[in-house]
């Protein structure tokens, strides 16, 4: 009996400190912390920044001014598929030239990230900066309750004018810088292969998928699926939209009037029908491989092709090494004119500053820190560039990708490319991925996916108050 | 007969102003928001627009199919294989201890972890549930990929975590059947499948019933697992009720979203109350 007696109060006890312990623990100690550092940057502040400023401006490059070094500590929210390497050596500079520390926090991928972010601001408890895409995405938080907006600063004129306006949300106020270079949806293609079975670059979309044919036909897998992680369905639409824009100037000005359709423009229902074609030169594995699958595949010569944001190409050279990045291609995805192929430019995604969190001060020195000179350097020698800079008058550096360097700048050279459907259109349907894994795994034809597409936009329209009829 | 009470009234208070503030209250509330477009700016009323687009558009109404095709089969599963399982955990054998526990194991897991383990297990290529059928020559499909299997490969999964509770009570229901009804009937010369069917199956009524109620309304709200599984896919395959409202909230669209908690909750009551009576007035006490 008293034994049980014994046992029973001990894991009361047990239980009572468990609950004491995992309570509250982690925020009281990230405010302390915080507190602290107020307490110090009052006392200590002035000191080391007359110290330092001293040594600093013989050292450091002056690219936009002098920096305070003032120590302050910020957290940041990044995607989980973002390629940190780039963002990781912009914030250890800044912690040696700023004495800003930054803390990664790193939130789930694609949709459910999206939400938790709206969550989080509306909550009041998000992180001082948020590394989050541009365009519909900001169209779809309430920018001006939450950012800070860049308009009083010389930074929104240093900016390029395509992501510019990504950065920008429909109130005029510019709220984001760009967090890297640009990049593009297109087609990634295995150089080695394509000499191996002498293949050349496809300019029409027959000629693409003759090429797969070849390539099945050798026992290759011919396009890389990697429809697990479902925003990559959407590349190929998003890629094709170049096509889709040239066949029908106006129909941007109409679907943002609420006329023109998905399913009732002929050249937006071909691309859906593309869909169709890939079926069948899928790897196996297709619907279950990952994004990072995907990636892994494409650098040790498992597929021929993939569809996908030139973004891989950063996350494949933080993994492998830069011989393996170069013998990646790309090329866009070619419709039915082999002297009219273009490449779909997309800004990369954005730095906004939460102006809720009270280091307004901190978070301005980083953003302007981010896009001087000495910030892109930083950026650039750990992450090359997936696509020409978005920063006036930056060089990009010596020995980035091949894919970049020759690919991708002689469409630029040539001007033929044309700014991403999501940051032209005013709507994009949030089941989108959805409905694009629909049409790659062949569950509905081309032309049922255009009106599913558009009815999901429509409800979107609805909710945001665009004034269409049905 | 007047019959002076025991406790004051007042003793129920505490408990059922808990309730009302948040049960009944936002219970009414939503009711009122789902006539409304609300969003983080505010709510504007449009009346029926929300149920209607529910009911009309796609990738909407396929939640409520998908629900309940969902619920239907876990609960059999749960109801036919949870019994044999029971009545085999109640007969003569020497390990009974040791495999009632293992049977509740899974019970005791978290939901997510369940599915974050599944999905990797029944990956096409690399999940160790194809390489085993692949041992014996039968070739295994890609479970979760393939929009026709994907959510029968989920049912299953839920079956496998559902069953421990429903063997656990149907255990219970069998142990507490009288044992001179079994010696009447053993005397009597009966074999044992009219035992069974005469016997124990009418005995366990009430814990077939609680088990029936509970697996259905159960899955008619299941969330988690196929959350975690397959996020609503591939494409809408997946899709139930639970997950297309909260990929209603998490896009901010919370008029649309509490449409659809409105629809759940009728789609509930309307099928969990009649269920209930009709099961209940068969119940032998």
């Amino acid at each position: 009996m008293k034994f049980k007696k014994a046992v029973a109060a001990l894991m009361a006890v047990t239980m009572v400190f468990g609950l004491a312990a995992c309570g509250s623990k982690p925020k009281e100690d990230a405010n302390a912390g915080d507190g602290e550092k107020d307490v110090k940057t009052q006392d200590e502040g002035n000191e080391p920044a007359e110290e330092n400023t001293g040594d600093e401006s013989g050292e450091a490059p002056q690219g936009n001014g002098e920096f305070v070094y003032k120590e302050a500590e910020l957290t940041m929210s990044v995607d989980a598929d973002e390629t940190l390497d780039g963002i990781e050596a912009v914030c250890a500079k800044a912690e040696e030239l700023l004495g800003i520390k930054v803390n990664i926090e790193i939130r789930p991928a694609g949709l459910e990230g999206e939400s938790l972010i709206r969550t989080r601001l509306s909550s009041g408890d998000m992180t001082d900066l948020v590394i989050a895409g541009g365009g519909t995405q900001l169209e779809m938080i309430e920018a001006s309750k939450y950012y800070i907006s860049l308009n009083d600063t010389d930074i929104p004129d240093k900016i390029d004018d395509i992501v510019r306006n990504e950065m920008t949300a429909s109130d005029g106020n510019m709220y984001g810088i760009p967090i890297g270079t640009s990049m593009s949806a297109c087609i990634l293609y295995n150089r080695e292969m394509y000499e191996q079975y002498n293949l050349e670059i496809p300019k029409t979309w027959d000629d693409f998928l003759e090429n797969c044919r070849i390539l099945k036909e050798a026992g290759e897998t011919a396009i890389i699926g990697t429809y697990a992680d479902n925003w990559t369905a959407q590349v190929p639409l998003l890629a094709d939209w170049y096509n889709v824009n040239l066949a029908e100037p106006d129909f941007v000005e109409k679907f943002t009037a609420g006329e023109a359709k998905f399913a009732t423009s002929e050249a937006a229902v071909k691309t859906w029908n593309k869909f169709g074609d890939l079926i069948e030169f899928y790897n196996e594995d297709y619907m279950a491989a990952t994004y990072d699958d995907g990636c892994a595949m494409m650098a040790e010569g498992e597929g021929a092709h993939w569809f996908m944001l030139t973004q891989a190409l950063s996350n494949i050279y933080s993994l492998y090494d830069k011989e393996t990045v170069d013998n990646i291609g790309i090329f866009g995805m070619p419709d039915e004119d082999p002297d009219k192929t273009g490449l779909i430019v997309m800004g990369c995604n954005g730095l906004f500053g939460n102006k809720n969190t009270g280091k307004t001060e901190d978070i301005m020195r980083f953003i302007e820190f981010y896009i001087s000179e000495t910030g892109l350097d930083a950026y650039c020698e750990a992450q090359l560039p997936d696509g020409p800079a978005l920063v006036k008058g930056y060089q990009l550096p010596e020995g980035s990708y091949r894919a970049v360097a020759e690919d991708m700048m002689a469409y630029f050279d040539e001007g033929r490319t044309t700014p991403n459907m999501e940051l032209v259109l005013p709507v994009k349907g949030s089941n989108c991925p959805a409905i694009c894994v629909e049409a790659a795994s062949g569950q509905v034809d081309g032309k049922t996916a255009a009106e599913k597409y558009d009815a999901d936009c429509y409800k979107i329209a609805v909710q945001i108050g665009l004034g269409w009829d049905e | 007969m007047d019959k002076k009470k025991t406790y004051s009234i007042w003793f129920l208070m505490p408990a059922l102003v808990i309730f009302v503030i948040f049960y009944i209250i936002p219970t009414v509330s939503s009711l009122y928001y789902s006539l409304t477009i609300w969003s983080i700016d505010g709510a504007e009323f449009c009346g029926l627009d929300n149920f209607r687009m529910f009911f009309s558009e796609n990738s909407l109404s396929i939640g409520i199919k998908n629900t309940l095709i969902f619920s239907v089969l876990t609960c059999l599963i749960k109801v036919i294989l949870g019994f044999v399982i029971a009545l085999f955990l109640t007969s003569g054998i020497r390990t009974k201890n040791l495999l009632r526990s293992i049977v509740f194991f899974p019970n005791l897991i978290s939901t997510v972890a369940v599915g974050i383990t599944f999905k990797a297990l029944l990956h096409p290529t690399k999940g160790l549930f194809n390489r085993f059928l692949d041992l014996f020559g039968a070739g295994g499909t890609d479970w979760l990929g393939n929009a026709d299997l994907a959510l029968y490969s989920v049912i299953g999964v839920d079956g496998w975590k559902g069953l421990s509770v429903a063997v656990v009570i149907f255990i219970a229901g069998i142990i507490s059947v009288d044992k001179t009804y079994y010696e009447a009937a053993e005397i009597d010369g009966a074999s044992w499948l009219q035992r069974l069917r005469y016997i124990t199956l009418p005995l366990t009524r009430g814990s077939r019933n609680s088990i029936i109620i509970l697996s259905f309304i159960g899955g008619l709200r299941h969330f988690e697992l196929i959350w975690s599984m397959t996020g609503g896919g591939p494409g809408f395959a997946t899709d139930v009720l639970a997950s297309i409202i909260y990929k209603q909230y998490a896009d901010g669209f919370y008029g649309l979203s509490t449409a659809g908690n409105v629809i759940m909750l009728v789609l509930i009551a309307c099928l969990a109350f009649p269920l209930q009576a009709f099961l209940r007035r068969r119940e032998v006490d």
